[in-house]
């Protein structure tokens, strides 16, 4: 398989995730849609790191899922927190950084 | 790996083992993105997200990644996932439905950026990644690629996967000796970097009723007003949080006077006004 191959599959995945942000109001989804988009460029860096057979890549890659699972955690306490002071997840309602 | 991989025993011309299981894996990645983005039902959302990480998961192990791929089943597909639907299923807003307010020409407008980004990404691409030379060696019938001129040779794993394999070491080896010399800084930063999220969603997952008159001990998840030397009853904290309502703040001890600056009649609605009202 050539290597653009993966490249194509990451950048459409990154397209979807996109598209989701833009078109979904759900902050949850949003959370998702953005997993998402960190997925694409890891799949990026990974067949990047198997094209020029060095390690880094997986490195960053490994990086990249341990901050991404701390943006998780950290990211869905925000939203438990905001859906119970708001009773809302629409992103919309969502324009006051206190009470 | 790199055997199994470049096999093409009973297989139709063309198609080695990595183009079947790469079609069948990138496949079920691009269709269970779009219909994670596309479905109303969060669950289901949720659920199609992790076929798209187990998808993913399994590019890797084709990209002869063995780690990386057991490392995003345990963390994406398991620990990520199930916080995702623990946070769906808690709140209890599997139905989106925010989806249909969503106006159409919205949607065919983020469509058409995503197509545009597709199209600038994929003409960036066409060139010099995806012809012959940039099929990694070993994955062709074991015929190494030749650099064309405008194109970009792959190297590959295969010789240092094999001559790893050959110690008895496996892919780990490869990410795991430059993480534990070359980025063993970053990798303690990860260490602190996880310490403190933990730390954090504790702090932020803590029931966030703000009542503080029928638990005293509650404190606010994100913000706590600094009580000073001459605020010890706390009632700067209960008015900062009691919404402009004097007459419900907490308890109050009478031996000590309520400075005039920090009373409930200063400040009654603003967090700001009670640090002000503390420093003057």
């Amino acid at each position: 398989m050539p290597i653009g191959a993966y490249y194509l599959v990451a950048a459409v995945l990154f397209a979807t995730g996109l598209v989701g942000v833009l078109i979904r109001r759900n902050l949850i989804v949003l959370f998702m849609c953005v997993e998402l988009m960190l997925n694409a460029v890891n799949l990026t860096l990974v067949a990047a790191a198997r094209m020029w057979g060095g390690p880094d890549g997986q490195v960053f890659v490994f990086f990249v899922i341990v901050v991404a699972a701390a943006e998780v955690v950290v990211g869905l306490a925000l939203i438990v927190n905001i859906f119970f002071r708001r009773g809302t997840l629409d992103v919309d309602a969502q324009h006051l950084l206190r009470n | 790996m790199t055997a199994l991989l470049a096999q093409t025993t009973g297989l139709a011309a063309g198609f080695t083992t990595e183009v079947v299981l790469f079609i069948v894996f990138a496949g079920l990645a691009i269709g269970a993105g779009i219909a994670m983005v596309s479905l109303r039902n969060m669950v289901h959302g949720a659920l199609m997200l992790a076929v798209n990480m187990l998808s993913l998961a399994g590019l890797y192990l084709v990209l002869e990644s063995a780690f990386l791929s057991v490392v995003q089943v345990i963390v994406y597909a398991g620990a990520v996932m199930v916080l995702f639907l623990f946070v769906i299923m808690l709140l209890g807003v599997d139905r989106d439905d925010l989806l249909v307010e969503v106006r159409i020409g919205t949607r065919v407008t983020a469509v058409a950026a995503g197509l545009v980004v597709v199209a600038i990404l994929g003409y960036g691409l066409v060139g010099p990644y995806t012809g012959a030379a940039s099929t990694c060696p070993g994955q062709d019938g074991g015929v190494p690629a030749t650099a064309t001129p405008g194109s970009v040779a792959c190297v590959g794993f295969a010789d240092t996967l094999s001559g790893l394999e050959a110690d008895g070491a496996g892919s780990v080896d490869i990410i795991a000796v430059p993480l534990f010399t070359r980025w063993s800084f970053p990798f303690e930063m990860a260490a602190l970097l996880l310490t403190v999220a933990t730390i954090g969603a504790m702090l932020l997952g803590r029931r966030s009723d703000p009542d503080p008159d029928v638990d005293p001990a509650w404190a606010p998840s994100m913000v706590l007003p600094e009580r000073g030397p001459d605020d010890e009853d706390g009632d700067a904290f209960d008015d900062a949080f009691d919404e402009g309502d004097p007459d419900v703040s907490g308890p109050r001890h009478d031996d000590e006077p309520v400075p005039a600056s920090v009373g409930p009649a200063a400040n009654d609605d603003s967090v700001g006004d009670t640090h002000a009202g503390e420093e003057a």
